[in-house]
Order: C-alpha cells, then structure tokens, then sequence
C-alpha cells in the first residue's frame, strides 16, 4: 500500500513530464544532446596541424633542413606564403599562423664557421591551448634537431659517430605522462564536462516538480491530501532519479564512445558512484523545488551558475592553484567531487580505496537534502511568514 | 492614444528594477562572475606543480639533478619519497603530479659508455598541470644533458669554448607573442565573465515579449492602438542601455585594475560589444516572441546560450573541432563576438581585418529584428 501510493504520485509526475514537451526535452533529451555536442568538440583530441609560418632569410642548405624537420612533425602544418617578418607578424596578428620560425641571414655560414646563431620561435598566446601546445611540440623538434646538429660537430672534431651519440644522450630523460600520454583532451575534459551537464540538467528537472505545483494551485490538493509526506517526497522524486540514471548510462555512452573520453575503471564501480550522484542530484533538485517560489527563478540560477561550478571545482584550473575560500565554496556541489571521483575512476582507472571522501561526502549530501525533504513540513511550520 | 517613448522606457526600466530576481541577476551576475573568475584563477600561471623526487643515488650529480629541478619556477619540491612504491601512490592520489625518480649508479653512469638514465612521470590525468610540467621538464633535461655532455667533451680534451660551442652553436629563443607570460587569468577571466554577462542578458532579452503579455496592461495596450513594433523598439532600447551599462564596471575593474591587457581601443572594444549585445538581444526577443510563457522562453535562451561558450572556440580551437559543428559555431552570434574578442584584446588586428566580424554581428541582429517585428505584425492582426 505504502509503495502503490508513491508509485501512483511517480506515474502522475511522468505523465506530466510527458506532456510538457520542454519539460520532456529537459528530462530526457537535452542530457544525450549536450553531451554529443561537448563530445564531438573535443573529438579530434589533440591539436596537429598547427599553423607555421617560417621564415627562412638565408635559403641554405642547413635552413631547409630545419623547415623539413617542422613540416615533417605532424603537429606542424607549413603555411606558404610567409616569407618575412612583417608578413610573419601579420599572419600572427590575422591567425593566419599560430607559431612561426625565423631563421636568420648567414645561418648556415655560422654553424659550418662554428659561431653562434640564434632561431626566432614564436607562438601565439592569446589562446593558451594553442600557445601552450606550440611551446611544446617546437621544442621537441628544436631539441631532436639541435641534437642532430651536435653529433654532427662532435663528429666533425673527430668523435666517431657512436662515441657522438652517446655524449650527446649523456642523460637521457625518459619522460612519461601516467593517464593521458597522449595530452587528449577528450580523456581531460569530456568527462567533467558531462558531470556537470548531468548536475544541472537534473536539478533544473526535479527543481521543478514542486514549483510548477505551486504555479498550477496544484501544491496545495498535494499536501492536504492526507497522503504521508516521505510518500510524495518518493514518488515525486522516483521518475527524475530513474531519468537521471538512464541519462547518466546515456551520456557515459556518449563520452566514452563518440567523445573519445577514456574508461579505464570498473564499470561497476562506474554505475555505483553513478547511483550516489543521482541521488544527490534528485533529492537537492526537490528540495530546491520545495524552497524555490518560481520555476522561472530555478531555471535562471541554475543556469547562469553552470559556469561558475565547473571553473571553480578544480577539475580544469588545479585546486592546488585556486584560493582556500573558493575551493571551500566549490565543495558544497557535488559535481566538484564526483568530478574528481569519475576522473579517479574512467583516467586513473583506481578502485574503491580511492573514493573513500568522495562516496562519504556524496551521501552525506544525498541524506542531508533527503532529510531536509522529509522534514520540510515541520521546518516550514516554524519559518517567519 | 499618444504614449511617448520615453515614458515606455522609463515603465521598462522600472519593470526590469521591480523583478527581484533579474535584476539581482543583471546587476551582480556579471560582477560576481568577474570577481570568482578573477580568484580562481589568482595564480595567473601554472607554477609551482607539487613533484616529488627520489634519489637512490646519492651523489653529487644526483644533487645537481635535484637542485636544477628545485631551481625551476614551475615545479615544486613537495616530497621526497624513499621508494618508487611510495611515489606511485602519491601520484595515484594526487599528492604531486610530477615524480623524478634518479636511479642508483647515476653519477658513475655519466661518464660511462652506457649512458645515465632519468625516469620522470608526469601525471597526465590534469592537461593543464601536464602541459606546464611537461615543458619545464623537457627545458631542465636539456640543460642536464647539455651539462653532461660538454663535461664528457671537457674530460675527453676538447676546451670549455669548445664543448660549449657544439651544444650552443643554434641557440632557439622561443617567445610567447601577445601573452608573453603565459597567464591564465589575461586568457579566461574577462571571457568568462563576458560570458556570464551574456547568459544574463539573453535570460533579461527572452522577457522581452513573454514578460509583457504577462502583465494585464498588455490587453490595455493593444486595445490603446499604439503600435506594438514602436512599443518593443522602445523597450529593447531600454534593454541594451542597461545591458551596455552593466558592462562599464566589469571592463573598468577588467582593464583598469586587474590591469589585463588590451591591444585595442576600450571604445571600439566597447563598440563591439554593443554590436553583440544587440544581436544576443535581437535573438531573445525573437525567442520570446515564439515561446507560450517566459519559463520556456528563458529555457529556449538557455539553450543556445549555455552551450555556445564552449561551441565558440574561444577556448578549444574551432579548427580543432569536427567541420559539421565549425559550420554550427559560426551560425552563433557568441562565436564572432569571442573570436573577434580575443583578437581585438590581444592583437588588434586592424579595422579591415575586423570589419567581417562587425558585419555579421549586426547582420544577426537586423535579420532577428526583423523576424520580431513579422511575428508581432502577425500576433497583432491576430
């Protein structure tokens, strides 16, 4: 009897978000849609093909070689058209390139006299995914190529080609990046991203069931209906945590499979953590319904405040970066810790040992707001009119 | 009836003030946005990156190796674990993102035939953190290994110009152009709050008509026969003065004291985002015409707002993105005003070069208007 009733209130709900067709689109639609938009923006992973514009002033032997070492990096694409520094600065001003090389007069005469010359590499910086990438993909090249140029001097002053090598690679640096040895984006952002489009999504869902209530004149037949409140609480919450999960499959699927976002962890543990944010989700999403006085007040915060969450939560921007007080405030939405839980779980791919605070917190989140739900009524008895 | 058109904007303006919730939004959204950015991203530039080292040799070259690394700006020594064991959890829990492991027998390695071998592991999981301690890293290792080697070249009996000369004989300056720093904050901050700036102007714009029609003057005024296309001019006027407004203090604080760069004018700066400003409220007034109530209308806005941040390529390259959605980012008013923004911030590009940009933002906003006032004639003679 006591689960028919809040499963008569849950079918209620669903038919309601049935026949709302925007209501619909937010529960069912907007979630797979976002996520497929996020996920092909990302989809091409890491930036190749980076525009250079090189600009070689002394056309030596020695010179086309450095072009030949950039234009057969596949990270570098070499723009023609770019033959002096005014026209380099140019294209760098218009983006027509986004990094470039200057190689300077006499540059093959230096080397082959042995006196010092120096390369011009620069790159553009108001976008620092492009400058950033730049940096390091030129410097790879510059040092492979300054390595060459090395073993062929030492060769030069009788060292044998071996004998050159070896002093050249004196202390080799093998440097590997755990996780993401690729830098792919997809593995950095996508998953984050949809995180936090799931928490808003959500909440802008279940924030709505009893605001829309309260518009309607309908709130008030609820709560005198004399059916017990912690039954409306589950049968008004029931059809958004069903929804949110099958967004949550959803969206992983589309991470994972159009986004190119990396799943190195247990599924199971995948879908549990999944759970534990679906209930958070869900049952905040009803009590700020229950606190809100209008729908369009939920839907405007929520959405402004998207931003502002994923910026603040450390999941792009370090923590370690980011002022106390701010990460204090970041830590009462639980998108900033299932964030860093599914980054630990999909690009880390560690266990359960790891999530110990998140799953703690989470839940402490999920019973608090479930708590506030079912005192609701007593608290809202003893608030100033 | 004669209603002139200064007493409709000021009724506008008094409507906007009287709805609490949107004009908390208008007024502080923006503002708190520039503020929270502006913390968060305090630091400026990645340094700093917590590394933890181990050194199972103990020698005085192992020393040099961990005194260049806690010579470098980027990284910092928070650690130094005993085991390789006790560094892999440390980076598994995030304790530090890069660990240099220096292994026994390096000092004697150096000199040998065999060659000496450094291990650095960068946790990959955080591009930003990976991105900064992969440079740093790679730029350390050159100097180690140049240093290595001319003392080779030295003890072998070639003279220090010498063996100076084969590792500096091309020396590659890099320089980071228009942000020379490398500073995170001159990147995001102001884009982000601009963004935040026109989340809140779409949400005000997409009241334009619903909030209207809401109010039971509206019947009043339609039986008044003064015309509704002079009405909603006067009231979108009303809209981009307080938009345009609201801007003042964010660029103020922006530009005159965070002290972020500028390369162009603040007037055409401010030109350009009046142009925008009008198509993102050329759009919501469109979208409002079209929506039953002002919930919907506010979520239609959302819809093309919320997303376009991220479609702009202001920040993930748009050649970077797939060619069916550059094709959608550039049907976005967002996408020319963040493009053309960066451009104009960072590199002033000149009017011809920006003369496109412009162009389609007011293009964008003549052909919306344009479509509000059919809608309206429609509604009207319904």
């Amino acid at each position: 009897m006591t689960i028919k009733t809040a499963l008569h209130i849950a079918y209620y709900e669903l038919r309601h978000i049935w026949k709302n067709p925007i209501l619909f689109l937010i529960v069912f639609l907007a979630p797979t849609v976002y996520g497929i938009f996020f996920g092909a923006v990302y989809c091409h992973a890491v930036l190749a093909e980076i525009p250079l514009g090189i600009v070689d002033l002394d056309h030596s032997g020695i010179s086309r070689e450095l072009t030949a070492a950039f234009s057969n990096d596949p990270y570098f694409k070499i723009v023609p058209d770019v033959s002096s520094y005014q026209e380099l600065e140019e294209a760098m001003h218009t983006g027509k390139v986004r990094a470039g090389i200057v190689i300077p007069e006499q540059f093959e005469k230096k080397v082959q006299h042995n006196r010092q010359t120096e390369v011009l590499n620069v790159y553009d910086a108001s976008n620092l995914i492009w400058g950033l990438n730049t940096r390091k993909n030129a410097m790879e090249v510059i040092n492979k190529f300054n390595n060459q140029y090395t073993v062929e001097y030492l060769s030069g002053a009788g060292l044998n080609t071996q004998e050159s090598l070896r002093i050249v690679n004196a202390v080799e640096a093998n440097v590997v990046s755990w996780y993401n040895p690729t830098n792919s984006y997809p593995t950095y952002i996508v998953i984050g991203l949809m995180m936090m489009l799931l928490q808003q999504l959500g909440l802008m869902s279940s924030g709505l069931t009893v605001t829309r209530e309260k518009e309607n004149n309908t709130w008030l037949h609820f709560v005198s209906s004399g059916v017990a409140w912690p039954k409306i609480v589950l049968g008004k919450c029931l059809p958004y945590f069903l929804a949110n999960f099958l967004n949550y499959t959803l969206v992983a699927c589309v991470a994972f499979e159009i986004g190119g976002a990396k799943m190195e962890g247990n599924i199971g543990l995948f879908l549990t953590m999944g759970i534990v944010y679906d209930l958070v989700i869900t049952f905040m999403g009803f009590v700020i319904s229950l606190l809100a006085e209008q729908s369009l007040q939920v839907t405007r915060y929520l959405t402004l405040l998207s931003l502002p969450i994923f910026i603040m939560s450390g999941y792009t921007w370090p923590s370690t970066h980011i002022p106390g007080f701010i990460n204090a405030l970041a830590s009462i939405f639980p998108s900033t810790w299932m964030m860093k839980a599914e980054r630990i779980i999909t690009v880390k791919g560690l266990g359960i040992n790891y999530l110990g605070t998140n799953i703690l917190v989470l839940l402490s989140m999920a019973g608090a707001s479930l708590l506030i739900a079912f005192l609701y009524p007593h608290i809202e008895r003893r608030l100033p009119v | 009836m004669k209603i002139p058109f200064l007493s409709i904007m000021r009724r506008e303006f008094f409507y906007m003030w009287k709805d609490r919730g949107l004009r908390f939004i208008l007024l502080l959204g923006p503002i708190l946005g520039l503020l929270l950015f502006y913390g968060i991203y305090s630091t400026q530039v990645v340094k700093n990156i917590p590394t933890a080292i181990i050194d199972l040799d103990h020698s005085s070259d192992s020393r040099e190796v961990v005194n260049d690394l806690a010579n470098i700006d980027y990284l910092k020594i928070a650690a130094y674990p005993d085991t390789y064991q006790e560094l892999e959890k440390m980076v598994q829990s995030g304790q530090v993102a890069v660990g240099v492991v220096i292994p026994e027998n390096y000092g004697r390695d150096l000199g040998s035939k065999k060659g000496a071998r450094i291990l650095a592991i960068i946790d990959g999981s955080n591009t930003i953190y990976a991105t900064n301690a992969n440079n740093a890293i790679l730029g350390v290792s050159r100097t180690i290994n140049a240093r290595a080697g001319i003392k080779t070249l030295i003890a072998g009996g070639l003279t220090t110009a010498e063996a100076t000369d084969a590792y500096q004989r091309i020396n590659f300056e890099q320089e980071a152009w228009f942000n020379p720093t490398l500073n995170y904050a001159y990147f995001m901050v102001l884009a982000f709050a601009l963004n935040v700036w026109q989340h809140c102007c779409m949400l005000a714009s997409t009241m334009n008509f619903t909030g209207e029609t809401k109010f039971p003057s509206w019947l009043q005024l339609k039986a008044s026969g003064y015309p509704l296309n002079r009405l909603f001019l006067s009231k979108s006027i009303t809209h981009v003065a307080v938009f345009i407004t609201i801007l003042i203090p964010i660029y103020v604080l922006a530009f005159g004291v965070f002290k972020f760069p500028l390369a162009c004018n603040i007037a055409v700066l401010f030109l350009f985002s009046l142009v925008f400003i009008l198509s993102i409220h050329s759009l919501g007034t469109f979208i409002s015409t079209l929506a039953l109530n002002a919930v919907d209308a506010t979520r239609f806005g959302m819809i093309i707002a919320v997303p376009s941040f991220v479609i702009s390529g202001y920040v993930w390259p748009i050649e970077a993105m797939p060619g069916v959605l550059q094709l959608l980012a550039w049907v976005l008013p967002q996408t020319w005003f963040f493009q053309g923004f960066n451009y104009l911030v960072f590199k002033n590009p000149g009017f011809n070069y920006m003369l496109p940009y412009f162009a389609v933002l007011a293009g964008v906003a003549v052909l919306f208007y344009l479509l509000t006032a059919m809608v309206i004639s429609i509604k009207e003679r319904c």
